[in-house]
């Protein structure tokens, strides 16, 4: 037990320490960095508080609230599900650390534990975020008693065992597959985002079953009450939710007013939640055991086939076209790094084909939020630069290429600093590439944006220069960033992006940039009104928007090209 | 030829130097062996004339390049074979070496040859379309001996060269270094292998706390102390950890 409870804090730990690095951290920053993160989040969380708390208030006096209370703990482990798998996945079933604990003096069984362990910790986590930010303002709306309150506690324990058992359903033969293929990098890249893209589908379905999109009758558009449309929406789905037994024997616990039920309903469902997990047991030991000997066993060494030296592909090119293709093979041969890539590449259509889709979707006899936001006179002025304001910030946030270019060198940075190679051609290969990636997406971007929300073409093209320009400011950013504090010596890429900060800084600069695109329109869509949609003031608004997102992107480049060689010379590997 | 002048480095803010005042000069046609314990700074100086770390102090010259002047020509002159191993995992062993080829301006038609000629003697050449994450510790060893060779490099840098490869591998490595040195070039390695480099080299420097406390040819030492390398080494680290 005491080897169990070692491994757990050990590997715990372990996931969420950050690398020391030769110089102090400056630990002010970062929390100045999270606090003001927190405050661009703080209006979304308030929001879905409100809209929860308002639920339980329209749930008051309802037969089966219950049933109400089961689907927003279904809702809950749609997140938690969401957010798990792929730990499930990297953590549990792809053994990559077996070399470094099968020599110690630990069962195998117990490594199992330990991991699984971890994994269910981290679902604890997100599941509490969830309760406090679905659950608990739902039982304050509805006036819930103290036993509803003492019921999350349990609940938190409880909820992540489902999602833990779906996910080792969907886990075991997706990584019995990624082992299959564990030679076949990119094959692996592909496999991963069409799972998430599938995942992501399922849960935008659900969301719309549910009325968050604007397809259910009258929600928005008619002015009816939302919450009463989402309480409609839930007791629909309450039906079959009632066959989550575990779930709605711990919501009827959690909703009932006597001690009795509560007890009873409590007991239930902590047995069937200990069902679920004897389950998940069962499924996984025997998974876990074979996955680690293909790990330890199959490492595929010295299966080479004969090779006639005047086979081999020897071929010389231009050093900054080698290094962007060396890169390129890098970054989507690994799997994780390749997943991360490929989804910055097609996150933002995604976006937009998603918002089509919800803004588009016509009630029985009105018109969709799009038509009736089409035929607004200022559709055309605001519409674009919402998407370039919404879009620009994802863009960042997500272009790994752009945000790590330095730290997903790891530790084989020394090749680099060994290698006569001029600082420029490297410097230029890699911001050659994070451009190109990125002007790709966004060429993708604004010609569905111009499709599906009817923008006209030339605002198409405005938008994706200002991306283009805004993208490019931010990526010179980040990579002085990434240079100034690379986050070298990982050995799981995913975990490493979990503690740097290079995310949520693009994030606070993409945040900004939207502000700075607001402060410029604002103004100008006042000027536009007040002269009856004077075309001088749409041309000023752009023209200020390309002038400052030009000025923004040269003025980040020459900071970039003054500091980064410096940088780049005091990574000490 | 390697000079080192005066050259000190110290970590981050650290008051503690990892080389304290090294000065040493390797010349054309030798083969140096670096000598110390455990944190001595040998590694430390190999990637400061690799001009992977920069010196807080001294100047560091190979082939009379000024390192930190021009450090892109001094690099060229330079093959590194690193003690850890990192590097291009999720490369093939042949792409691995186009790249550096490219990267050290290898004309297309040497390169060939010279990936052929090496690959063959490391027995690597079946291995050389596959992923490098597919190697062996051995193998990953052997491919980043030939990267630092098919630039033919003046100035040839070893990090504990033989961990990993097989008694075959290890003599071959041992020959090139000895027809390189031959060639006229310098070839400078890091070694815990007391024999070897009792073997190999034709000068050696011990180095402890970050000092170089000997640097000598082998006969001389042999000569003057009449003892063996092995028992000339554990005295002098032992005499410096008691002043210490």
């Amino acid at each position: 037990m005491k080897k169990y409870l070692s491994l757990v804090k050990l590997l715990f730990v372990q996931q969420y320490r950050i690398k020391p690095s030769g110089k102090k951290r400056k630990k002010g920053g970062t929390i100045a960095l999270f606090v003001l993160l927190g405050l661009c989040f703080l209006p979304m969380l308030i929001g879905v508080f409100a809209a929860m708390y308002y639920l339980g208030q329209v749930s008051r006096g309802i037969a089966d609230v219950g049933a109400v209370c089961a689907a927003l703990i279904i809702i809950c482990q749609g997140v938690v599900f969401v957010f798990g798998i792929p730990a499930l996945i990297s953590n549990v079933f792809t053994v990559k650390d077996a070399d470094k604990l099968l020599f110690l003096p630990i069962r195998s069984a117990s490594i199992f534990a330990s991991k699984l362990t971890v994994v269910y910790l981290n679902e604890v986590i997100t599941t509490a975020v969830t309760v406090i930010v679905i659950l608990l303002p739902f039982g304050i709306g509805l006036g819930a008693g103290a036993g509803f309150y003492l019921l999350l506690i349990p609940a938190l324990v409880l909820i992540p065992l489902l999602p833990m058992l779906l996910g080792c359903i969907i886990a075991v033969p997706l990584s019995a597959l990624i082992t299959k293929f564990s030679n076949n990098g990119i094959f692996k890249t592909v496999m991963q985002t069409v799972l998430y893209i599938i995942l992501m589908a399922v849960y935008i379905a659900g969301m719309y079953y549910l009325g968050f999109f604007g397809g259910s009758s009258g929600d928005i558009t008619g002015g009816a009450d939302s919450g009463a449309i989402l309480l409609e929406k839930l007791q629909q789905m309450s039906k079959y939710i009632k066959y989550v037994h575990s779930n709605y024997t711990l919501a009827v616990a959690m909703t009932s007013a006597a001690f009795g039920a509560l007890s009873l309903n409590l007991v239930i469902s902590v047995a069937e939640n200990v069902f679920l997990f004897a389950l998940v047991l069962l499924m996984s030991v025997p998974f876990y055991h074979r996955m680690l000997t293909v790990s330890v066993e199959g490492g595929g060494r010295g299966r080479h086939k004969k090779v006639n030296a005047d086979e081999l592909q020897v071929k010389n090119q231009g050093v900054v076209k080698e290094l962007i293709f060396t890169d390129i093979k890098r970054v989507t041969r690994d799997s994780q790094m390749g997943f991360q890539c490929i989804m910055s590449l097609i996150i933002l259509p995604l976006m937009v084909g998603i918002f089509a889709l919800a803004f588009g979707m016509s009630a029985e006899d009105e018109g969709s939020i799009l038509e009736i936001l089409q035929v607004q006179p200022m559709y055309q002025l605001i519409a674009p630069i919402v998407f370039v304001g919404y879009m620009s910030m994802l863009g960042m946030t997500s272009n790994v290429l752009g945000i790590y270019p330095i730290s997903r060198e790891n530790k084989s940075i020394y090749i680099i600093k060994s290698l006569p190679l001029s600082f420029s051609k490297y410097l230029f290969a890699k911001v050659l590439l994070a451009t190109l990636s990125m002007v790709i997406s966004n060429i993708i971007t604004c010609l569905l944006i111009v499709i599906l929300f009817k923008v006209q073409w030339f605002y198409g093209i405005l938008m994706l220069v200002t991306m283009a320009l805004l993208g490019f400011g931010t990526m010179c950013i980040m990579t002085l960033v990434d240079l100034k504090n690379p986050k070298l010596g990982w050995t799981n890429f995913n975990q490493s992006l979990k503690n740097a900060k290079n995310s949520w800084i693009a994030m606070l600069v993409g945040f900004l940039c939207m502000i700075a695109l607001a402060a410029v329109v604002a103004p100008c869509a006042v000027g536009w009104a007040l002269t009856d949609g004077g075309w001088y003031m749409t041309m000023v608004m752009w023209l200020l928007i390309i002038g400052l997102s030009a000025g923004y992107a040269v003025v980040s480049y020459k900071v970039m090209a003054s500091r980064a060689q410096r940088y780049f010379e005091q990574i000490e590997p | 030829m390697i000079k080192l002048t005066n050259v000190s480095k110290s970590y981050g803010k650290s008051q503690v130097k990892a080389v304290d005042s090294l000065s040493l000069e390797i010349k054309d046609g030798e083969i140096f062996g670096f000598l110390g314990p455990n944190g001595a700074g040998k590694s430390t100086t190999i990637k400061m004339i690799t001009g992977i770390l920069s010196p807080g102090e001294g100047v560091i010259e190979v082939d009379g390049v000024n390192i930190a002047e021009n450090p892109t020509l001094a690099k060229s002159y330079i093959g590194f074979v690193p003690d850890n191993h990192e590097t291009y995992e999720t490369l093939k062993g042949i792409e691995y070496l186009n790249f550096i080829g490219t990267m050290y301006s290898v004309e297309q038609t040497a390169l060939k040859s010279r990936i052929a000629e090496y690959a063959e003697l490391f027995q690597l050449t079946d291995a050389l379309p596959n992923m490098i994450s597919s190697y062996s510790h051995g193998m990953k060893q052997k491919l980043m001996v030939i990267a630092t060779l098919i630039h033919d490099p003046k100035v040839w840098i070893l990090d504990e060269p033989l961990t990993g490869l097989d008694p075959q591998s290890a003599y071959q490595l041992k020959q090139l270094m000895r027809k390189h040195a031959d060639c006229g070039n310098t070839v400078f390695f890091s070694s815990h292998v007391i024999d070897v480099v009792e073997k190999v080299c034709d000068r050696i420097g011990i180095i402890n706390h970050g000092k170089l406390v000997a640097v000598d040819t082998l006969d001389n030492i042999r000569a003057d102390k009449n003892v063996s390398l092995e028992s000339l080494f554990l005295t002098i680290t032992s005499a410096e950890e008691t002043e210490a």
